[in-house]
């Protein structure tokens, strides 16, 4: 089975660890397979204009900087850990309005994908690219400090069929709402501090290969999830 | 007056750490002597859970500059997370002779030593190294610790060790505290009261000799199965060594509640086995005895630089034993000496009023010595994983 965690934040976004540290830190918990996925904020509203101030997005203008750096990564944590590093963006459409704010991650993406797009054109282009589509959190979390993030679960019968995979669990949350619709599901931390190494993962029933991963998820066939946690205690 | 016997106190206190401080340097500069005697060795390591630094801990064992040698990665069950690390090291060096042993064993009731018992049992070696998992050796670690090894009556050597890589106010206090107060506690056992003090992080044993002492029986009852080894192998005529070469902790991302759940357990050990002992450790707290003044009258002419004077020699004091032992952590880190002092205050207090411990999922009360009994609120004994 490969462990695997799927929604990463860096530095390049509003993670507080540098790429670098994030891939060893992975590394040197043993998982097998994790992506990048650091935020493509939409500037067309307040908040978004924010975090593109405070520099809480990748831009046209230092994505392939991203990208380079993520893929030099990929092959550091390939030969050195054996595992696999996936370039992502998260698709961050805020809003102060839970039913209009929507996050989406792209799995496996080659070129930039503007935020303010509009939904249908950014699957299109996820489809263009062959990125995996993840809805995150789509239901309502446990941390009210942040506005929910309901759009794509509110409009989910125009939406879904563009959906990869949804998140049914997102740190420390689950959304038994995925089980009950019978969406197809992984589990992820949207790790932005160290401590949410420990959180719900993924395991995935497949060979240690891209597409492979990319048809697992897709077909829902072999993946479960788990509660990964640290022993607090040392010796 | 009492402010007089409290600086008194904390006078007494400094004058004891300047002793320890001169103990470490000692202990450091110990001269090695070259040999070629390199017997083959098992180096088992108790794993649970994910450590800081898991990979390259587990790593830098595949790496050591010495000619035979075995590692048994001991698990009890494979289900741990740290399985999958073990399994990841082992595949990334197939030509090391690595043995993955996951099996439950309920033998005692410590829980690493249940873990080792079955790696134990499949050691091929007449030398074994108990290591931790939270271990990251220098290439020349097992050659320098085995050359004690040399000498026949040696029957256990231990290490001294340092805390490296903290990024987290947790980890600056641990590594702190283990790079002042643990490693010139121990340097201070070994050369001025000539007692040893043996640190569990790092056990190399002689088969012969551990199974004269009745291997893991006799130990696997107690928490401090690594002072209770030393003293067993002390008692049956054998010498016990601790090696000047310095194994490092790495303690990157604690949490401040981490660092003082690990040394409520450490005092609750050290209560049970020192008795009123125990006691020299709050005397020996400078910065704890010279608080109380400052507390009681006040910032006042006198408090306020006397106070003030003891924190910083201290924190000197702890600062020259960093560089002794070549402690990564920044000059700047040492301001936190005084609060890092007085939080260690607080926590020695706890093992006087409670003696349950929890270690890795599980509780015990704990008594003298260190034995332990299972807690009467747990209705089954170890049924969680440590």
């Amino acid at each position: 089975m490969l462990l695997c965690d799927f929604h990463i934040h860096t530095t390049y976004s509003d993670g507080s660890v540098v790429l670098k540290k994030v891939v060893d830190f992975y590394g040197q918990a043993g998982f097998d397979v994790i992506s990048i996925t650091d935020h493509v904020v939409n500037g067309d509203n307040a908040m978004g204009k924010l975090a593109h101030r405070l520099k809480y997005s990748i831009t046209p203008g230092n994505f392939d900087e991203y990208l380079e750096d993520v893929r030099a990564e990929a092959r550091r944590a390939w030969d050195k850990y054996g595992m696999l590093v996936i370039p992502g963006i998260e698709i961050t459409k805020n809003s102060f309005s839970s039913d209009k704010a929507a996050h989406l991650l792209l799995i496996d993406i080659k070129e930039f994908v503007p935020a303010c797009w509009d939904f249908e054109k950014i699957f299109l282009e996820a489809k263009k690219q062959d990125s995996l589509t993840i809805a995150c959190h789509p239901h309502q979390t446990s941390e009210k400090t942040f506005v929910d993030t309901l759009f794509l679960w509110n409009n989910r019968e125009r939406y879904s069929k563009y959906i990869d995979a949804w998140e049914i669990a997102n740190r420390d949350d689950v959304f038994n709402v995925i089980s009950l619709k019978k969406y197809p599901y992984i589990a992820n931390s949207d790790f932005h501090k160290p401590r949410h190494l420990y959180s719900w993962k993924t395991l995935l029933n497949c060979p240690k290969d891209l597409s492979l991963i990319k048809k697992c998820i897709k077909g829902n066939d072999g993946v479960s999830i788990t509660l990964f946690r640290r022993c607090q205690k040392q010796w | 007056m009492v402010a007089l016997l409290f600086y008194s106190i904390a006078a007494f206190g400094l004058v004891l750490y300047v002793i320890q401080v001169f103990a470490v340097r000692s202990c450091v500069s110990a001269p090695g002597k070259a040999t070629d005697f390199m017997p083959p060795v098992s180096i088992l390591k108790p794993l649970k859970g994910i450590d800081d630094n898991l990979f390259d801990n587990l790593e830098s064992f595949c790496k050591q500059d010495y000619p035979e040698y075995e590692i048994v990665f001991a698990l009890r069950d494979l289900t741990d997370p740290a399985c999958k690390v073990a399994l990841k090291v082992k595949d990334k060096y197939p030509d090391q002779d690595i043995t993955i042993v996951a099996k439950w064993c309920d033998d005692g009731l410590n829980p690493k030593v249940n873990n080792l018992i079955p790696a134990y049992r499949v050691s091929k070696y007449g030398l074994v190294l108990v290591s931790d998992s939270n271990v990251l050796v220098e290439k020349d670690y097992l050659r320098e610790i085995v050359r004690h090894m040399e000498d026949p009556e040696v029957g256990l050597v231990s290490s001294l060790i340092r805390g490296i890589r903290a990024r987290t106010l947790g980890s600056v206090f641990e590594n702190l505290h283990l790079n002042s107060f643990t490693v010139g506690g121990v340097c201070f056992l070994e050369k001025v009261l000539k007692m040893p003090c043996v640190v569990g992080k790092s056990m190399l044993l002689r088969k012969k000799h551990f199974e004269e002492i009745g291997e893991w029986s006799g130990v696997k009852e107690y928490l401090a199965e690594d002072y209770i080894l030393g003293r067993k192998m002390k008692e049956a005529g054998k010498k016990v060594v601790l090696s000047n070469h310095f194994i490092n902790t790495v303690n990157e991302y604690w949490q401040v509640g981490q660092f003082t759940a690990r040394h409520t357990r450490w005092g609750k050990l050290r209560w049970r086995i020192g008795g009123p002992k125990y006691f020299a450790e709050l005397i020996g707290n400078p910065v704890l005895m010279s608080l109380i003044p400052l507390m009681v009258f006040g910032p006042t002419r006198i408090t306020l630089p006397a106070t003030f004077l003891v924190w910083s020699l201290k924190s000197l004091g702890d600062y020259s034993i960093g560089r002794t032992v070549r402690s990564d952590l920044h000059p700047l880190f040492y301001l936190f000496v005084p609060l890092k002092d007085i939080i260690i205050g607080i926590v020695w207090f706890v093992p006087i009023f409670s003696n349950k411990v929890e270690w890795r999922g599980d509780r015990y009360i704990i008594s003298k010595d260190s034995f332990l009994y299972p807690c009467p609120e747990d209705e089954t004994r170890s049924v969680a994983a440590y």
